[in-house]
């Protein structure tokens, strides 16, 4: 401690004669310069950093990598699969819950009747393309504070904040799978009815698929619709919010609509035969 | 080009023209300016060069009334023409469905129904848990040795490094015994100290031999002691 404070005494001392401090008196920092001498004569020159005899002055140094005989790190991996199936996973194009508000209030969906695909596809300004893996869509939370809306919507997925949103202006909302060929239908449904062809059942979806449409927490089709009911009323809890009574709505009929599992479209079973010229439905003889 | 459109036009400023006399003086217009009958044209001419399935298409009427390719027999091109033009296709709709038979053999099979899936990821996911807790388990297992084996771990370093001191501790004891045997300072290298040290130190084993021995006949004797009270 004595030979600290007479070091600090020192040091005092000094500065009181030393000039100010200014940046031309100032050291670098420790490796902050590089001497740009290049080796010639007396302290640059001679062995030119090379030292003595050796495989270092005679420059016969390891390839770069090389771990002196172990598998070097960038042997290691033959490949790394980055996007290994990539082009064979499903997608769901986002559908923003702020663009959801901005299409109802122009009118340019209609919230009197339920929503699927094929609502927010002829509104014309959503396009969905399953050729290109495109599965459906999904309803992201950018908007969510904002939303007043109360609709029957179907997606592809949904996250629970999401769902919370919808309840909570006593909406309802559910996830369904569509296989690639019924998408094509709803995607599209006035070119796949002028093929004349009557309308197919939808398919089960695939074993991947099943554990999130089963749950009852992301309002799965399949799910149990009284595990559903109590999960509405768990996430009401969770987000803090009065569940609505949508038995008390007047629109109750409307928000109940559901489209069995089978179901393509609203209101119409496979099997069934639609001409959009005519405007009929044939059915075949049983 | 509607021709009918163009008499329109062209008679306008002839009617104006008219007007203008009629109310200046009941004068005779000249014999071209005088409304006649409407001159007879032929019916309208169709020059708009395209062929009458094209035509059709517009009207939205069924391009080919009478089937021009052997495309137009097919089963897709009927049902499609019934899809777009409905019953004024002449297509009887019955060719839309599927007979029974053709159904069964095209029909897309379902890989596994709904419950077998389900049954499926059920045993996936306890597959899953089972494995991580057999692991947990197999960690437990051996954290509970572990004190064990840090103990003995220790022990046996404290064994040798005991053995390495007493040994030196003897070796010690014994050239101290020889120099006072000798009295003076003798070189621990010297002949005579050598043997002397070789003299004590077989002494020592000797002495050693006989405590060891000792401590195993007593440790017997208590044994049978033991048994016979017992």
């Amino acid at each position: 401690m004595a030979h600290l404070r007479e070091t600090s005494d020192k040091a005092l001392k000094l500065l009181r004669t030393l000039p100010r401090v200014q940046i031309g008196n100032l050291r670098p920092n420790p490796n902050s310069k590089q001497n740009d001498k290049r080796g010639r004569a007396q302290h640059g020159g001679d062995k030119h950093g090379a030292g003595n005899k050796g495989s270092g002055q005679r420059q016969n140094f390891m390839r770069l990598g090389y771990e002196t005989g172990n598998q070097p790190f960038y042997l290691r991996f033959p490949y790394e699969p980055y996007y290994k199936g990539h082009h064979m996973k499903r997608q769901y194009p986002p559908i923003s819950l702020l663009q959801l508000q901005v299409l109802i209030d122009t009118n340019r969906i209609d919230i009197s009747h339920p929503i699927d695909i094929s609502t927010l596809c002829n509104s014309g300004l959503l396009k969905l393309k399953p050729a290109e893996m495109e599965y459906g869509f999904q309803l992201t939370d950018d908007g969510l504070d904002n939303f007043q809306a109360k609709i029957n919507i179907e997606v592809q997925h949904a996250s629970e904040a999401v769902i919370a949103a919808i309840e909570k202006n006593g909406g309802v909302i559910r996830t369904a799978y569509y296989d690639p060929r019924s998408l094509h239908m709803l995607a599209n449904p006035k070119k796949w009815f002028q093929k004349g062809v009557p309308i197919p059942s939808r398919m089960l979806p695939p074993q991947d698929a099943v554990d999130y449409y089963t749950n009852p927490k992301n309002r799965g089709y399949l799910a149990n619709p009284e595990e559903i009911s109590q999960d509405r009323l768990v996430l009401a809890q969770k987000y803090g919010y009065q569940l609505p009574k949508i038995e008390d709505d007047s629109a109750y009929d409307m928000l109940t609509t559901a489209k069995d599992p089978r179901q393509v479209f609203y209101g119409l079973e496979p099997g069934w035969l639609i001409n959009i010229v005519d405007k009929t439905i044939i059915k075949r003889k049983q | 080009m509607n021709l009918g459109k163009l008499n329109a036009v062209s008679r306008l400023p002839a009617l104006r023209l008219s007007q203008q006399y009629s109310s200046a003086a009941k004068a005779e217009l000249p014999a071209s300016l005088v409304d006649e009958e409407e001159p007879a044209y032929p019916q309208a001419v169709d020059r708009s060069g395209l062929q009458p399935q094209h035509k059709n298409v517009l009207f939205n009427n069924l391009p080919y009334q009478e089937a021009h390719s052997w495309i137009h027999l097919t089963e897709k091109y009927q049902r499609q023409a019934f899809g777009r033009y409905g019953a004024k296709s002449n297509v009887n709709p019955k060719i839309c469905f599927d007979s029974r038979g053709e159904k069964d053999n095209r029909q897309v099979m379902q890989l596994e129904t709904l419950l077998k899936m389900l049954k499926k990821n059920r045993a996936q996911k306890a597959e899953e848990l089972e494995k991580i807790n057999a692991r947990e388990e197999d960690i437990a297992k051996k954290l509970e040795k572990l004190k064990q084996w840090k103990a003995d771990l220790h022990a046996k370093v404290a064994k040798r490094e005991a053995d390495a001191a007493a040994a030196i501790a003897r070796k010690e004891r014994l050239v101290e015994e020889v120099r006072r045997h000798f009295g003076f300072k003798v070189d621990t290298r010297d002949e005579r100290f050598k043997e002397m040290l070789e003299q004590k130190e077989k002494e020592d084993k000797k002495k050693q031999k006989e405590a060891k021995r000792k401590a195993k006949e007593e440790k017997m004797m208590a044994k049978l002691v033991e048994k016979t009270s017992a």
